[in-house]
């Protein structure tokens, strides 16, 4: 069954792949069946990727070892490629602008692609990562990392459309508001993450703040789209601002994600692609 | 913006300094940048791994500033503390404007209505619409208030004023963390204790090297490992029984991620190990070997007046092909002469030795014990509460707007009634178009449809 979900998982990064130029088509033609094909595709992708996941839940299970899908980098990027899908879709079914995906699901696919050059072996967890709350804040950091994700998307099809233009036509405005409302949502889950983590960390280590790199870096992340709020609730900042700032935003989720791991030692450790 | 600026009392100046939004968009990015520093340069390492890595010089520099320490030196706490009192003065002064906002005369908001957004006619006199408009305006906003304008009716409502309280509730929830971490640095503290399986103790040793009396004595009656089939460690479990005053008072199990509590103290799972009581050693000279057992932790008087001590000790160390096995460090003193450390492996190995005389490792007697990090923290309710508040806060700032809206009702001639909308909202237009035009609709008013 590990071996069933492995396959899906290759099969996925290719539909997404598909998706991701049948996206780009519908953008650069304009064309409407190009845009059907792509959301059918994306849905198609999505819910063979969710029975991978559940797939994968249930092997582990019957390997005598089982866990949540969440435990390691490989996992993490199957689930994020998965976080992603979900709220591109949710977007897609409400403004029914389906550009967006031109922007959204190439991340999908390069998260599904990263995670093929993994070890994608279940193993068993740590002592430590044997915890409630370890799912909580896998599915709300990476819920949140997925809305950052988007609104860093969003911020780049802004500025490639040349809305900054004219930033008072309809479609900048959609654009800015929902850029606005993927922060939001993404700093509503980055928080809750970052709560359900310190929980976690209380009652593993005994300290629910250890400043270690990790940590300190999604803290880093919270105070850049703090100060992105603020710059929007208090000073106005639209549009053109907005989608730089969330650009930068997402800088900081990336190194959060990545760069720790990679360059920085911390009690994160086992969330690398190693051992 | 007053002509006479500079003529300010000074404390006014300090005031809206604080209360400048700009001073908080600083502020929070300075420390962003700050902490991305502390991230860089590893903290709370020894000087001689600072000295290896950044010099001399580099190192000066480093403890000058407090580098090693960033998060806790007292320009960064300083930081925090400008964070917090701007927080606390930019809230109370838009306290007030948001006070003075919630607190208008309904009537007299009635009285003053926005540019209207939507119009149309009614069949019916205004006196007969009237009755009807004010149920639809109550059921979807709230409670309705009137005003007079001319021949015409207006009606005033509305909903959600409360969700202007979001954000401070957000910035009281910052304060309240803030005040958990204060209050866990002064009245908290963290440390640990190693317990002999068998055995108890009723100290523990701080963080700082200093031991601290728990009041009570922690005994391990049991310490168990069970192992995945691969041979990776499932998880550790220690038996523990609390004994106060003489007396069993709680057994509790504890296992990583699931710490057990006593008297306000936690007890969590950390490490565990084989602790040195003694060991068996030959001590060797011109080929002659006599048995000596030398105590842990102690200085070991020898027969002849030389003294010995074991300064440290591996159960294992694995150096290649050379050697596979134990280790100690002995330190070891003649009557007449000087304390020289001698590095002792088990018998039979070729290790260079300084000096005539060489240690070999007998025995080891150990003892498996169990290492529980020990922590007592009044802060940390105040960090749960803070954290809760946030999260709620967050709701109610980003998905919660004040909404106002109003019912212009007036003659239009030939027994018609106008009817005029307008809104008004602090967030989310959007929400408020949607909310005006299903009021449109539910009054009888065009073909638009609620969204």
């Amino acid at each position: 069954m590990e071996a069933l979900s492995n396959q899906i998982l290759v099969a996925v990064t290719f539909t997404f792949m598909a998706a991701s130029v049948l996206y780009l088509c519908h953008w650069a033609f304009k064309s409407k069946v190009f845009g059907w094909a792509a959301s059918g595709v994306t849905w198609a992708a999505f819910a063979v990727l969710t029975l991978a996941i559940i797939l994968r839940w249930v092997a582990s299970h019957q390997m005598g070892i089982g866990h949540a899908p969440f435990s390691n980098l490989f996992e993490s990027l199957v689930f994020f490629a998965w976080t992603i899908a979900a709220i591109y879709l949710i977007i897609e079914l409400v403004t029914w602008m389906r550009a967006i995906g031109a922007f959204t699901i190439p991340l999908a696919f390069l998260a599904m692609l990263y995670a093929l050059s993994l070890d994608p072996a279940i193993k068993p967890l740590l002592p430590a990562l044997k915890s409630n709350w370890l799912i909580a804040h896998v599915i709300t950091c990476f819920l949140g990392y997925a809305g950052f994700a988007i609104s860093a998307a969003l911020g780049a099809m802004y500025l490639a459309t040349g809305q900054a233009k004219d930033p008072a036509s309809p479609r900048a405005l959609v654009l800015d508001n929902l850029i606005y409302q993927t922060v939001v949502v993404g700093f509503i889950l980055l928080t809750a993450g970052i709560v359900t983590g310190s929980i976690w960390a209380n009652s593993a280590w005994g300290t629910y703040w250890s400043w270690d790199p990790k940590e300190t870096w999604s803290l880093i992340t919270w105070l850049v789209y703090a100060s992105l709020l603020h710059s929007r609730f208090m000073r106005g900042w639209q549009g053109k601002r907005m989608a730089v700032f969330s650009l930068v935003g997402f800088g900081c989720v990336l190194f959060t994600y990545f760069g720790v791991n990679l360059l920085l030692s911390g009690l994160h450790s086992y969330a690398t692609g190693k051992s | 913006m007053s002509q006479d600026q500079p003529r300010k009392p000074p404390l006014e100046k300090i005031w809206d300094f604080f209360a400048s939004v700009k001073l908080s968009f600083f502020l929070l990015l300075l420390l962003a940048v700050l902490s991305i520093a502390g991230t860089l340069i590893p903290q709370k390492e020894g000087a001689a791994a600072y000295v290896r890595a950044y010099g001399e010089a580099g190192w000066r520099f480093i403890s000058a500033l407090g580098l090693q320490d960033l998060y806790h030196a007292p320009w960064f706490v300083l930081i925090m503390a400008l964070l917090a009192a701007n927080l606390v003065i930019c809230s109370l002064n838009r306290l007030s404007l948001t006070l003075r906002i919630l607190g208008k005369d309904p009537a007299q908001e009635a009285g003053a209505m926005r540019k209207a957004k939507d119009s149309f006619n009614l069949s019916g006199e205004p006196g007969t619409n009237l009755d009807r408009a004010r149920r639809v305006l109550e059921r979807l906003v709230g409670p309705s208030a009137q005003a007079k304008d001319q021949e015409r009716t207006v009606l005033f409502a509305q909903r959600g004023g409360w969700s202007r309280f979001g954000v401070y509730v957000v910035h009281t929830s910052v304060l309240v963390i803030m005040a958990g971490a204060l209050v866990g640095n002064f009245w908290g503290y963290a440390g640990f204790v190693n317990i002999p399986v068998g055995q108890s103790v009723d100290h523990m040793t701080l963080d700082n090297g200093q031991p601290r009396p728990l009041g009570f004595s922690v005994r391990l009656d049991k310490f168990d490992i069970s192992y995945y089939p691969n041979g990776m460690p499932s998880e550790y479990r220690s038996e523990v029984t609390f004994i106060d005053g003489g007396k069993e008072t709680q057994k509790s199990s504890l296992i990583v991620n699931d710490p057990a509590e006593y008297q306000g103290i936690d007890f969590y799972q950390s490490s565990y190990g084989n602790d040195l009581k003694a060991m068996e050693v030959d001590l060797v000279r011109d080929g002659k070997k006599q048995r000596l057992t030398l105590k842990a932790r102690a200085i070991n008087q020898l027969p002849g007046g030389a003294k010995a001590a074991i300064q440290g000790w591996r159960e294992r160390v694995e150096m290649g092909a050379m050697y596979k096995g134990p280790v100690a460090r002995i330190l070891y003193q003649e009557a007449q002469g000087e304390p020289q450390a001698y590095t002792a492996f088990t018998p039979g190995v070729k290790m260079p030795q300084p000096g005539p005389i060489k240690f070999e490792i007998v025995k080891l007697q150990t003892e498996p014990y169990s290492g529980l990090q020990v922590k007592y923290d009044p802060g940390v309710w105040f960090i749960w509460v803070g954290c809760t508040m946030m999260v709620a806060g967050f709701f109610i700032a980003f998905y919660f707007s004040h909404r106002k809206v109003w019912l212009r009702l007036g003659p239009a001639g030939q027994g018609r009634t106008r009817v005029e909308i307008a809104g008004a909202t602090n967030k989310n237009r959007l929400g408020l178009t949607r909310l005006l035009s299903r009021l449109a609709h539910e009054l009888g008013g065009g073909p638009k449809k609620a969204e």
